[in-house]
């Protein structure tokens, strides 16, 4: 029963959903309204909440435990913090909550994300080698577009911009093109296994 | 202090940055086909067509994604086109909302009037399909509480038919589903821009014509600026943009001279 | 230079200096993100989704059906207890459920027919040979038959899917290329932050 009644549920709902596609009916159109926005949106909601509450937990955890207590507790201030600001002085721009995302959310987060740009160079220093047919094939296409995409390759010659945009858009964007149709066809499939009931990876290792 | 070869690697690249930053030169860039495409489309539709604005991005790739969105958006209110901004990932809705907010005051826009931000709905998937049917039900309120029917603009907005077009302004993945969701089953026209690792991943849509069209990356904002004619961090940093690149081939070409000279030494012993 | 710029710019600073190594400054600065980061979504959850989608409309304007979905959501608490854990399984069937059902179609029809449809052009338009379309097709098939691994990929069938691997070569390559374009672009999106606004070198 603990796993048969979550495999009907998910089955019920999967199948009102694939049949409402097929069908303009108002009653059908209003169905698939509800299920989209009522539960699947609401429930998606509630599962956010989840693992903001289950960061708190670990993390008091930790504190007790006294492992990394003062980055723990920064981490703790942080989630505190925006829900009273936003509480006290609401969401607007120019309010303490957007001060805080614009000048120490968005500023640190994006650093983060800069900080892969000096990864790529040494990447590319050390293992970007031509062991191979297949590596060399990567690596030029990789100084092609490297090229083009920058003002050097306006400036060298007029056709190598166009050279790597006929490669960006016709063999790359063929293998890019197989790629996604497998996707596609693996998705199909792991669709129809759940709706099922054969693949049940979703419920867990419990019975 | 003790440095190692990636220390040196990483010091290399923020003097290159930082010496083409501070020359100030701006590079006039050529034009693709692609950016074209995307600026045609917004500057042949007719004024007061309604555009959606998706910001379905996180905080992370700002500085890439900025210079696109703001772009899009001045050329946009610039010809007169009415705009919803709503948002799929939880950082993009307090971005959107400043971005419309900061453009809107520089075409001297009316909030209500002429755009409005209806904020954010977790299941990305979901909105949009939900968005098909009743963008009203969707979201009731805009991103500070207003009930939506409180908006002019709004008025008689029901779903993607009343939408002119959609743009993702995406960092990942969420425009395949703009593409495949939204534009398969209630056929809205969906247009991107996106960051530029991005941009290998949509040219199957684009060239299967699912995807109406995309800009890509600090270049392709820089090309968009120099078609609108309002320079801004694209134009400005196509001088670091081209450093770096450039930085980077030589940094594969001596990786691959020291791997060939030691195989050749390899060889000989 | 008001307060929020310098913030900006000294948590900036911390960040970087992760490229020299790991160090407590930078640490410190990762758990506040971390933490600003979870209250930020919480927040904008909260305001923008279930105070508009659900309390408004169950509390404000009586909608009682919507005390079923708001049922599922609590459900989801059980996971946080061992003891209730299994009672999230029925919401969790709820989204796997409705997001397989919404995938079927979209799969089938955005991602695989309209892709098989596009790349069966016709190679010859015009009576002339169009090169694009003959290198996509050849490139499509041979990378598919690459990523087929029900059969040994020796002979003429091995001898195609080693040309699909140069084709994947290509897009791997190609995506590397723009993925550097990314990466720098980001990088000099805060430099010009640090140059302009924070330490006002340049204009």
């Amino acid at each position: 029963m603990r796993r048969r009644i979550p495999q009907l549920i998910c089955g019920l709902f999967g199948l009102v959903v694939f049949l409402c596609y097929f069908s303009s009916h108002p009653t059908a159109r209003s169905i698939y309204l509800t299920v989209t926005l009522d539960y699947w949106q609401i429930i998606f909601a509630f599962t956010l909440i989840v693992g903001a509450i289950s960061f708190v937990r670990v993390n008091l955890r930790g504190i007790e435990r006294g492992e990394d207590r003062s980055y723990r507790i920064a981490s703790l201030v942080g989630v505190i913090t925006m829900p009273l600001l936003a509480l006290i002085w609401g969401l607007k721009g120019g309010s303490p909550f957007m001060w805080v995302f614009e000048n120490i959310q968005v500023p640190m987060q994006s650093t983060v994300f800069a900080l892969l740009a000096f990864f790529v160079a040494s990447a590319s220093y050390r293992g970007f080698r031509a062991r191979s047919m297949q590596a060399a094939i990567l690596l030029g296409a990789a100084l092609l577009m490297l090229i083009a995409r920058s003002t050097i390759g306006d400036m060298l010659w007029a056709r190598i911009p166009e050279a790597a945009e006929w490669v960006r858009t016709t063999p790359a964007m063929s293998a890019r093109r197989a790629i996604l149709i497998g996707i596609g066809l693996g998705s199909l499939t792991t669709s129809v296994r759940v709706l099922i009931g054969i693949e049940r990876t979703w419920l867990g290792g419990e019975k | 202090m003790r440095l190692e070869s990636r220390h040196w690697v990483f010091l290399g690249l923020f003097l290159v940055i930082l010496l083409s930053m501070l020359l100030q030169i701006d590079l006039g860039v050529k034009v693709s086909q692609d950016t074209q495409r995307m600026h045609d489309y917004i500057e042949n539709l007719p004024p007061g067509s309604v555009l959606m604005l998706s910001f379905d991005h996180e905080a992370s790739s700002l500085p890439e994604i900025r210079p696109l969105a703001l772009a899009v958006l001045r050329h946009a209110f610039a010809n007169g086109h009415k705009l919803i901004g709503v948002a799929l990932l939880a950082e993009g809705t307090g971005i959107g909302y400043r971005l419309m907010e900061q453009v809107g005051k520089e075409y001297g826009k009316v909030y209500g009037e002429d755009y409005a931000f209806l904020g954010f709905k977790p299941q990305y998937i979901a909105a949009m399909l939900s968005m098909g049917e009743s963008i009203r039900q969707t979201f009731p309120e805009d991103y500070l509480g207003r009930p939506y029917d409180d908006l002019p603009m709004l008025a008689g907005i029901t779903n993607y038919e009343q939408v002119d077009g959609v743009i993702s302004i995406a960092d990942g993945s969420l425009t395949t589903h703009w593409v495949e969701y939204a534009g398969n089953q209630y056929g809205v026209r969906v247009s991107a821009a996106v960051a530029a690792a991005m941009v290998t991943t949509y040219d199957p849509y684009l060239a299967s014509g699912q995807m109406h069209a995309m800009i890509g990356g600090l270049r392709g904002a820089a090309e968009y600026e120099q078609l609108i004619h309002r320079g801004g961090s694209g134009l400005r940093g196509m001088l670091a943009q081209t450093a770096a690149h450039v930085y980077v081939i030589l940094m594969i070409i001596a990786g691959n001279v020291v791997y060939f000279l030691n195989r050749k030494k390899g060889r000989k012993r | 230079m008001d307060i929020g710029t310098i913030v900006a710019g000294i948590l900036t600073l911390a960040i970087l200096t992760f490229l020299y190594r790991d160090n407590p400054i930078y640490k410190m600065a990762e758990s506040i993100l971390i933490g600003v980061a979870i209250g930020y979504i919480l927040v904008i959850t909260w305001t923008n989704s279930l105070m508009a989608l659900l309390f408004k409309p169950l509390f404000g304007a009586g909608e009682g059906w919507l005390l079923v979905p708001l049922l599922l959501g609590l459900m989801m608490f059980g996971r946080l207890f061992k003891k209730t854990s299994l009672l999230s399984r029925i919401p969790i069937g709820v989204l796997i459920g409705s997001g397989a059902g919404v995938a079927i179609p979209a799969m089938l029809e955005a991602r695989t027919l309209r892709q098989l449809s596009a790349t069966v052009s016709p190679v010859i338009a015009d009576g002339s040979l169009d090169i694009s379309m003959l290198v996509i097709l050849v490139g499509v098939l041979s990378t598919l038959i690459y990523f087929y691994f029900s059969r040994e990929q020796v002979g003429w069938w091995g001898k195609t899917a080693k040309l699909g691997t140069y084709f994947l070569m290509i897009f791997f390559g190609t995506t590397f290329g723009y993925t550097v374009m990314s990466r720098m672009s980001t990088f000099i999106g805060r430099m010009e932050f640090l140059l302009t606004d924070f330490l006002r070198i340049i204009n």
